[in-house]
């Protein structure tokens, strides 16, 4: 289908669901938007006591639920819950994921379905019901999902993690066309986490990558949020993009 | 289950080390660095167990780190037949 093109800006989102947001980069994501003055829900497996103590600080702010990301039923009725409390979606940051440290031979089959199950199919279930608000209400909004560089470049003992962050980078760019300028997508894809030694890569491969970083050094989370809060608040015509966050590691 | 014992481990690793032309030390302590046992010999090697017992080993990457010797491999097998 051919239309003219929609020319009315995207305004900055207000209310943004976050998943995954009880540690880590989604954590750092939630603490940020909280000081961009947004209004943020969190869902997670698991409540930490930094959560918590964020939705303790701000509790008029921040709407926080244990959900996992893969039951969909529960997702629906946390969104609910989110618009009576903060008021309706017009963001999302897809972050919850799982990670992988293992080679393809000899990761089982039932690891492999449960990493695309997590990395792939809930997120665009989750988009999927989000946009759908969106659409009924007549809203403009932004999608980010935080992918990484592993859907662009091959790392060992990443092959199913890597397909999945690599499907969401391909499903950003078709979403941002089919939504036709009414939301804004992108992807966001961040280098290494220091965090990640021993979970995601071995020592000598973080070294390695350090070694090949023109910045010289892994990337941080407080590095990455700026850049999902220019998506998400800034007007910029950025849109169906991939924007890798990694000191140029992998260039 | 049919598992297989430490000795038999040991000779499917010469096995392949044989086919690249190499050869198994037969000390347990020997580096695999030095015999040149790399991370695809050792999945060469638990594939080949799991053919001859008829069951699955699957691991992640983290424990395969921490092999530096051919007693590490022949324990890291016995020990993953276990699981």
């Amino acid at each position: 289908m051919s239309e003219p093109a929609d020319t009315q800006l995207v305004p900055p989102s207000s209310v943004v669901l976050v998943s995954g947001g009880s540690r880590g980069l989604g954590l750092a994501i939630v603490t940020d938007l909280l000081d961009a003055g947004v209004r943020v829900a969190v869902f997670a497996r698991t409540i930490t006591p930094e959560l918590e103590k964020l939705a303790a600080e701000h509790p008029d702010r921040v709407h926080v639920g244990s959900v996992d990301v893969t039951d969909l039923r529960a997702a629906q009725s946390f969104i609910r819950e989110v618009e009576q409390h903060l008021g309706p979606i017009d963001g999302v940051v897809n972050n919850a994921a799982m990670g992988q440290d293992s080679l393809h031979a000899h990761t089982a089959t039932d690891d492999i379905a449960r990493i695309i199950e997590t990395n792939l199919t809930a997120p665009l279930q989750l988009t999927r019901l989000v946009v759908r608000r969106m659409l009924a209400k007549g809203l403009r909004g932004r999608i980010v999902n935080i992918t990484s560089i592993c859907g662009q470049r091959g790392f060992p003992g990443l092959v199913a993690y890597s397909a999945t962050k690599g499907g969401m980078d391909a499903a950003t760019r078709s979403l941002a066309r089919e939504l036709g300028g009414r939301v804004l997508v992108n992807s966001v894809a961040p280098g290494f986490f220091a965090s990640e030694m021993s979970a995601v890569l071995g020592p000598t491969q973080l070294d390695q990558i350090v070694r090949r970083t023109p910045t010289g050094h892994l990337t941080e989370p407080v590095e990455v949020t700026p850049v999902v809060r220019m998506l998400l608040r800034e007007h910029t015509n950025i849109n169906g993009q991939v924007i890798v966050v990694d000191g140029a590691a992998a260039s | 289950m049919n598992e297989l014992s430490r000795a038999q481990i040991r000779d499917l690793m010469a096995q392949v080390l044989k086919n690249q032309d190499k050869e198994l030390p037969a000390d347990d302590a020997a580096q695999l660095r030095e015999i040149g046992f790399r991370s695809l010999d050792f999945s060469e090697l638990a594939l080949r167990v799991e053919d001859e017992t008829g069951e699955e080993l699957n691991f992640d990457a983290p424990g395969l780190r921490r092999i530096a010797t051919v007693g590490d491999v022949l324990d890291f097998l016995v020990e993953l037949q276990h699981q």
